[in-house]
């Protein structure tokens, strides 16, 4: 019997269709096809029973990744599966390098396919969006289908918090300031979209907003504010960079104020305590409160600002990701998991980990910190699946996290930060340290740290994907 | 003989193995040869090929070879002080093994491999962030000194306890290369790696650098043989970075 080419696409179009509609595998487009799946088609699993030992991680970033390969790394028993909605892997981290122009660093510098660990440590990546997680049945319920789970770890980062900041704006307010003035503290398009943002414009200024309370990696928007200047002072583009902060808090600050003052003098301009109002994408206007002291009855005078920008990249408040209120585990009000001790389980289910942003203990949420969490729970884990002697975390821990800023291009130049870990009897709480470097001359900026920066990056991303 | 095996008899008479490892042909790890494998005895010899004399090395400095392969790095130490003996150590999967000491008259020089435990930063021919702090230098990893320091992500390791992680995010001690002394002749001969090393990692990371450096990967995955020479690391790249 002869087949034309048309027959068979309709047999395997009918195939693929029957394969899709039995198992819910092959769900490419997690978005479009959540409605077909809604969580309460409860029936349509992703994939078979756990057989006593599976790992279900939510989050394919720096905390997750590390800990699905470490896993299988420690007990090839374990079944571990990672969920994302994302397709590939883009790096938040040094990430700036890129705003900065700095020599070789593409768009391929920071991402990575995320299929690589998968197959090299054979645990299952699913791309799907996280619907549901009933903890009763230990069942995470997705757009592709739900799964159970032994051991939940939820890495599922931040969300950013526009309707807590500004709960007068509407959603397609929220979503225009997101496209217009990206954040640029979750990888993808935003960071992109700040690219071309730089790219494009010819002058006038930009303002990078700070948020008070906890947001990922504090001294981004001051790296981002040097690595932007430096942009600016090799395309000879006329303006400057405004940081409006909520606080007067500067990570790294000793070391940010003496390169700004030493290389960007006239460049970058921070003003502290701004709270925002408004931003007007229409006159491209932001306005903001500042409190610019204090009167005779030490009452704060605070004025009211309106500043003009070319670029706006706007950084709301962070929270922890929606993911974690999803599992209904206890957290503090900034949505962080509260964990059990000196420990990544959570207090209130012990088949329940978080790692990275989303911990309730005082770390720094950084890339660095996400992989020793995610290695530090993965111990917890693999000894609590095999019943062993629970693991104790190893504390205090100094020089448990390192992170760099690039701060100049031109030469190249870098500063860094060290905290050291401890459990004061609550949380893990972390004391930071800015050294100045033995090849700084006296400042707390050298080459060598820059070097170091690549460095770091180069390792930790092998340390997920190799 | 398993691995597992193995250790049980390594701990009743691990003498044997660490005492006289050059006698131990092939891997004593059949299935994967994680801990311990021999490779080919070779002569540790300076840049002219004049074999090295055990107390000439100066103390506390950074010397290079590159051993079990072309392209691996090794960090050679004589340290100010005797090391330790018979360090119990263990692996990122908790298998335990046991380093013996330090070689040469006092006991005082080491070798470890220098591709760091945690995520492979080691000295190339361009920059080094891996190099030994004395004691009583700060160093941003480690108060003290005393510490072999990974500059990259500060790992800090004590050569004088075999390799054993002090501080910062490895998960595992360096891996170590197991040296010989020749009394008589005050000569020095690596003969194996001992512990966890990352070698096959390693040359799949690298694959620019191992075009630069040893003219490609395959060649820079060759086994050394007969002699390996040794510098010091100021020698061997062009910048120390260390914090």
């Amino acid at each position: 019997m002869s087949m034309t080419r048309r027959d068979a696409f309709k047999v395997a179009g009918a195939t693929a269709a029957v394969a899709a509609a039995a198992t819910f595998t092959g769900c490419a487009k997690a978005e479009g096809a959540a409605p077909a799946v809604a969580p309460s088609q409860s029936h349509v699993t992703l994939m078979p029973k756990s057989k006593g030992k599976r790992v279900v991680i939510i989050g394919a970033g720096f905390g997750g990744l590390a800990a699905a390969k470490y896993i299988r790394k420690q007990d090839a028993s374990i079944e571990v599966v990672v969920l994302d909605r994302r397709d590939i892997f883009m790096s938040c981290p040094f990430s700036n390098s890129l705003l900065g122009g700095l020599e070789d660093v593409t768009l391929d510098t920071l991402t990575r396919d995320l299929y690589a660990g998968a197959a090299k440590y054979g645990y299952r990546l699913e791309q799907c969006t996280v619907t549901g997680i009933d903890r009763a049945s230990k069942t995470v319920m997705t757009s592709c289908g739900s799964v159970d789970y032994d051991i939940l770890v939820l890495s599922p980062g931040i969300d950013y918090d526009y309707k807590g900041q500004f709960p007068e704006w509407s959603d397609e307010k929220i979503r225009h300031v997101q496209q217009q003035a990206p954040a640029a503290l979750m990888a993808g398009s935003e960071h992109l979209a700040l690219k071309r943002m730089m790219d494009n414009m010819d002058g006038g200024n930009v303002i990078i907003t700070v948020p008070a309370g906890k947001y990922r990696c504090p001294p981004a928007p001051f790296e981002r504010a040097s690595m932007i200047a430096a942009y600016m002072k090799k395309e000879g583009i006329e303006g400057k960079v405004i940081i409006l902060n909520a606080t007067k808090n500067i990570a790294k600050g000793k070391a940010f104020k003496e390169v700004w003052a030493d290389k960007y003098s006239g460049l970058i301009e921070h003003r502290d305590d701004c709270t925002i109002t408004d931003i007007d994408l229409t006159n491209n206007k932001i306005h903001y409160k500042q409190i610019v002291g204090v009167d005779k009855e030490e009452k704060e005078i605070v004025e009211t600002k309106v500043e003009s920008f070319a670029v706006l990249n706007f950084i709301p408040k962070n929270k922890a990701n929606a993911v974690v209120a999803m599992s209904g585990v206890k957290t503090n009000a900034w949505g962080g998991v509260i964990m059990n001790g000196a420990s990544f389980q959570s207090k209130d289910d012990k088949h329940v980990y978080a790692i990275g942003d989303v911990v309730g203990h005082g770390v720094p949420p950084s890339g660095q910190t996400a992989n020793w969490t995610a290695k530090e729970a993965v111990k917890e884990i693999v000894a609590q699946l095999n019943a062993h002697e629970p693991y104790k975390l190893n504390l205090p821990y100094s020089a448990a996290n390192v992170c760099y800023s690039m701060v100049t291009d031109g030469p190249e130049e870098a500063i860094m930060v060290t905290h050291d870990f401890s459990f004061n009897g609550t949380v893990i709480a972390a004391k930071a340290t800015v050294p100045h470097p033995k090849d700084g001359d006296g400042k707390y900026r050298s080459k060598g740290l820059a070097k170091a920066t690549r460095e770091w990056y180069r390792g930790i991303l092998d340390d997920m994907f190799m | 003989m398993n691995r597992r095996d193995f250790i049980k008899m390594g701990a009743l008479g691990g003498v044997i193995v660490l005492t006289r490892p050059s006698l131990i042909d092939q891997k004593l790890f059949a299935h994967d040869g994680r801990l311990y494998e021999s490779f080919e005895k070779v002569q540790l010899v300076d840049e002219e090929g004049t074999p090295i004399k055990a107390s000439a090395l100066e103390v506390d400095v950074d010397y290079i070879f590159q051993y079990p392969h072309a392209g691996t790095p090794c960090i050679l130490l004589n340290l100010s002080e005797k090391s330790e003996v018979n360090v119990e150590l263990k692996d990122a999967l908790g298998d335990i093994y046991l380093w013996s000491e330090g070689v040469g008259k006092s006991g005082s020089i080491v070798a470890y491999s220098a591709i760091c435990s945690h995520a492979l930063t080691h000295p190339n021919k361009s920059e080094s962030f891996f190099a030994y702090v004395p004691k009583g230098k700060a160093s941003a990893a480690i108060e003290k000194g005393g510490a072999i320091v990974c500059s990259s992500h500060l790992s800090s390791f004590d050569p004088r306890n075999g390799g054993k992680v002090l501080g910062g995010p490895a998960d595992q001690p360096l891996a170590s290369i197991v040296l010989e002394h020749n009394a008589q002749d005050d000569t020095l001969w690596a003969v194996g790696v001992l512990g966890s090393a990352k070698f096959n990692d390693y040359f799949n990371a690298f694959k620019t650098e191992m075009d630069r450096d040893w003219g490609g990967k395959r060649q820079a995955k060759k086994l050394v043989k007969i002699s390996a020479p040794t510098v010091k690391l100021t020698k061997f790249t062009k910048e120390v970075i260390q914090y």
